[in-house]
Parts: structure tokens; C-alpha cells; sequence
């Protein structure tokens, strides 16, 4: 029962950046591209007019969960880099947004996926970005991402 | 609250609770884990059934309808995307990957009542 992660067979090399736990994050993300997408996409069709900021915002939220999900997905250094900006600006979009609806709710008459630091989303869009960013953190390149990748191509 | 938001919650709260033993218990995705993520889409086509033959029927929905058709179609796709996913790597992981269905179409079940009647509770 107490087995530790070291006594799996066959895993003699490190987990790689989109396996294992990171799997989770993926998924996680992923979740959030597709709703905050299917959100958006609801919003600007139906009546864009009524709050144009809070729906370009969403917009805005969906483009960067979608970069995130498939930059954390991919391996190597290029696709760290830009999962890191992703993450980054995701924290940036929360905190900013999650403070200006504080602020200045009359800007924000419909809810986006960021208004209040997440409230509406049980606040999971505030804790992700850390996660996302301590995850990326632990797994630069050049240790053992890019040697699951070395390893890959030379399958 | 209604008998179908009743089944759902009972449906997704199995699902995350054998998904969660499953990740503590086995190395590999566990075929519980993945029969309870057939049971929460089996749901939600036959809820899906259900609110289709009473809106061609002529029951409305308090909100709008093609939100909750869109509710809907996004909730079965999540069941079978986090599957194929969940695949890629076969790890205990798998299994707590598995268990975020569960969680997730809850929340939109609680939402399609929601947009249904008005409220879900």
C-alpha cells in the first residue's frame, strides 16, 4: 500500500512535464479553455452590445487558457517558455481583473471568468496560475523535460 | 430540486469518489474509474433525452435555450475528452485525471437546472 513513487518499474528516468501529476494541470486547464471558450463564444453572439468590456475580456481569458492548455501539453524549451507567459499573464489577467471589479463594478455589469478573482468558478482561476507556475518552476528545461524530450526523438 | 438533479449529483458524487479510491489503490487506470465516467455520459444523454422531448413538447426553459443546449453539448463531450486524455499516460494519475468529471459536470448540472427552472435547489 505505502509504495513511494521510486519503487514503479520501468520509470527509471524522471516524469516528464506533461505526464504524471502534470497530466492534472493539463487537464485542469483544459477544462477551463473549453468552458471559458464556450462562455465567450455564448456572450459575444448573443449580445456583445451589452457589456463590451466584460465579453472582450472573456475573449481575452479563453485565448490565453487555450495557449496555456496546449503550451503545457507540449515538451521542449520553446513550449516552456510560452506556457510560462501564458501562466503569467493568466495571474496578471485574475489579479488585475479579480481587483478592478472590486474597484469599478459598473465596468463589469455581466460576469467574466476572472470578475472577483473567480468567485464564480469556486475560485479555481485564482489558485491555478500558481499551481501552473510552480509546476513550469520545477520542470525547466535543460533538466529533466528536455531529457524526456531528447529521449522521445530518439525513439 | 428535481429526481434527475437528484441522480446527477448521486452519479457524479460515485464517479469522484471511486476515481479518488482508485488513485489511492491502483497504478493504472482502473476500469471503475471509467465505467463511472460511461455512467456520469449514459446521465447526461438521457437528461439530454428527457429536457428534448419536453421542449418539443412545448415546456420552455426559464433561460435561454440554446445556453442550456450548449450546457448540454459541452458536458457530453467533457466525459469522453477527459478519457481519451486520461489514456495517454496509464499511471494512478489517470484516475484522479478521470475524477475531474465528476466535479466538473455537477457544476453544470447545477447550472442546466439552473437555466431550467429557474434555480436548481
Amino acid at each position: 500500500m505505502n509504495e513511494s513513487p521510486q519503487d514503479e518499474p520501468s520509470h527509471a528516468s524522471p516524469t516528464p512535464r506533461n505526464r504524471g501529476v502534470g497530466m492534472l494541470i493539463i487537464t485542469a486547464y483544459g477544462i477551463f479553455a473549453v468552458s471559458s471558450f464556450a462562455r465567450a463564444l455564448y456572450q459575444i453572439l448573443t449580445d456583445f452590445d451589452a457589456s463590451p468590456v466584460s465579453y472582450s475580456l472573456s475573449a481575452f481569458a479563453a485565448a490565453v487558457y487555450i495557449v496555456a492548455t496546449v503550451a503545457l501539453a507540449k515538451i521542449g524549451p520553446r513550449a516552456w517558455l510560452v506556457a510560462l507567459i501564458a501562466v503569467l499573464v493568466e495571474l496578471t489577467g485574475v489579479l488585475a481583473v479579480g481587483l478592478w471589479t472590486y474597484l469599478d463594478p459598473e465596468l463589469f455589469n455581466e460576469a467574466t471568468v476572472w470578475s472577483h478573482f473567480g468567485e464564480g468558478y469556486g475560485f479555481v482561476p485564482l489558485v491555478l496560475p500558481f499551481i501552473g507556475l510552480f509546476w513550469l518552476l520545477r520542470h525547466r528545461p535543460g533538466t529533466e523535460a528536455a531529457r524526456g524530450a531528447a529521449q522521445r526523438a530518439r525513439r | 430540486m428535481t429526481v434527475m438533479f437528484l441522480i446527477g449529483a448521486l452519479v457524479c458524487g460515485l464517479s469522484v469518489l471511486i476515481c479518488w479510491v482508485m488513485t489511492a489503490v491502483r497504478d493504472h487506470p482502473a476500469d471503475s474509474s471509467i465505467i463511472s465516467l460511461a455512467a456520469i455520459e449514459l446521465y447526461l444523454i438521457a437528461y439530454g433525452i428527457y429536457a428534448g422531448i419536453r421542449q418539443l413538447g412545448g415546456a420552455s426553459v426559464a433561460g435561454e435555450a440554446w445556453e442550456f443546449w450548449g450546457y448540454i453539448l459541452t458536458a457530453l463531450l467533457l466525459p469522453i475528452g477527459v478519457f481519451i486524455w486520461a489514456m495517454i499516460d496509464k499511471t494512478r494519475w489517470s484516475n484522479l485525471v478521470m475524477s475531474f468529471v465528476g466535479l466538473v459536470v455537477f457544476v453544470m448540472v447545477y447550472r442546466l437546472e439552473e437555466i431550467w427552472w429557474g434555480s436548481a435547489l
